[in-house]
């Protein structure tokens, strides 16, 4: 009955009575809930707090956002495949530790090596252990036809083992390698250009290219198109003449590199890395994408989208830091994120159908 | 044929869903009103607990403060042959906390440093 959605948006809602009003605006409401309250709280904080709206504050929110971009992108392809991947943080710590016990100055990983390999070379091997681990999850998922769920829950523990056993190699005895090599740093966290006196570093503008670049794959390739049709009906694409299986691995591979990527530059722009960096990145990730309209019913989703995702949580979750509002508190909230986002996303499909 | 294959509405993880729209707005206020309440709790309750190991020495209180201060420095423990040498972010007291620089950005534990006398 009041499913008079064509045309001029306006004016079918002047013509509608009292009640379909109420719906309208009532839907309005409900399907916006996650930005409202995002919207609201902002208001609250930069009200209570105003050097949350302060010139350091915002280039913060921008510099977090690029920091955790990369990751967001790479598991926002394989939720367009209405999977998921559990195995993102610990990835991004595995390949933290790897780029940190290479291009150091102490060397306590590897104490028989005297000078740091070409950093061009870390960065190659970083992203060839990224995709290993992307090409075994999306293998397992291709293949055997389990759920993601289950596989990367299974190489989420196979490379945190990696990570402590790795840490423990050498003289490092697990402690947490930092004295990273000054070229490295500078790499990553060097100012790619100063607003006022505040420096915006370099990985701002990695995280643009990678953007660009994701949003070139999704949008221009043969590959994005795949993907996207075998998130939206897996049969149907392997009857249009998809090849499901290799799509599939090719989405876990290039969500692994993203996340070799993330644990690259996180290590430089933190300093150190040890065995929890990473940890629970998949969440932040998960969230950003189904705020940002990557939705778990499959073959939807939009870069543009995941980008907004990553920046509302960001903003969200300074403005809570900014607040001293403690960490136990923020996991749940971060948890009632998710499942608000999830039932928002959900509804939309339910009053579709 | 291929208008029989037009996927449903609801796939992919959401295959199973079994609630009408009506019970899902309500789990969504319900959601949301419990979001709200976490935020209140969580600004009522502000700020960030220091807790202070002394690693033998005198107990030393817990304070909080909130983010971006610098540390309101605790008088010092007092540990038997040894002198305090401040505070440090480390079990190993190898990252000393830096009074006039170092601010306040989460909760967390300062371990005390003992220089043998």
């Amino acid at each position: 009955m009041a499913e008079k959605k064509i045309g001029a948006k306006a004016q079918s809602f002047t013509g509608l009575s009292t009640q379909d009003k109420l719906k309208k605006v009532g839907d309005l409401l409900l399907n916006n809930a996650m930005y409202i309250i995002i919207i609201l709280a902002v208001i609250y904080i930069s009200i209570k707090v105003p050097a949350f709206l302060g010139l350091p504050s915002i280039v913060n929110v921008i510099s977090l956002t690029a920091a955790k971009l990369p990751i967001a992108l790479g598991i926002g392809g394989c939720i367009v495949l209405t999977g998921t991947d559990i195995s993102a943080g610990r990835v991004v710590g595995l390949t933290a530790c790897i780029s940190a016990s290479l291009l150091t100055t102490t060397f306590k990983v590897f104490p028989d090596m005297t000078s740091a390999p070409p950093i061009f070379v870390v960065l190659l091997l970083v992203l060839g252990t990224g995709a290993v681990v992307g090409l075994v999850n999306g293998f397992s998922v291709a293949k055997f036809k389990l759920h993601p769920f289950i596989v990367t829950l299974s190489t989420q523990l196979i490379v945190y083992g990696i990570i402590l056993m790795y840490l423990k190699n050498g003289t490092n005895n697990g402690q947490t390698l930092s004295g990273l090599s000054d070229g490295y740093r500078a790499l990553v966290t060097g100012t790619l250009f100063k607003i006022g006196n505040v420096a915006v570093p370099r990985y701002v503008l990695y995280a643009i290219i990678l953007t660009v670049v994701m949003w070139i794959v999704w949008n221009k390739t043969t590959f994005g198109k795949n993907m996207f049709a075998v998130g939206s009906n897996e049969e149907a694409a392997n009857v249009s003449g998809v090849n499901v299986s290799r799509t599939i691995i090719l989405v876990f591979v290039l969500a692994g590199v993203m996340y070799a990527i993330t644990g690259f530059l996180d290590s430089a722009r933190i300093a150190s890395a040890n065995a929890a960096t990473g940890f629970n990145y998949e969440c932040d990730a998960i969230a950003a994408c189904v705020i940002g309209g990557v939705s778990f019913v499959g073959g939807i989703g939009r870069i543009s989208g995941i980008v907004v995702g990553v920046l509302l949580l960001q903003i969200i979750f300074a403005g809570l830091n900014f607040l001293s509002v403690d960490a136990n508190m923020l996991y749940i909230i971060k948890g009632l994120i998710i499942l608000i986002a999830c039932a928002i996303d959900m509804r939309k499909y339910l009053v579709r159908k | 044929m291929e208008e029989e294959r037009s996927p449903r509405p609801l796939r992919g993880l959401y295959d199973r869903v079994n609630i009408s729209v009506g019970t899902l707005n309500i789990v969504i206020i319900v959601l949301v009103a419990a979001l709200l309440v976490c935020f209140a709790y969580g600004i009522a309750h502000r700020g960030y607990t220091i807790t202070f190991d002394s690693l033998g020495g005198t107990a030393v209180e817990s304070r909080k403060q909130m983010y971006g201060e610098l540390l309101e420095e605790p008088e010092a423990p007092v540990r038997e042959g040894y002198v305090f040498d401040g505070w440090y972010r480390d079990q190993n007291t190898a990252y000393p906390w830096n009074q006039e620089e170092d601010v306040i950005t989460e909760s967390m534990t300062l371990y005390a440093g003992w220089k043998e006398l």
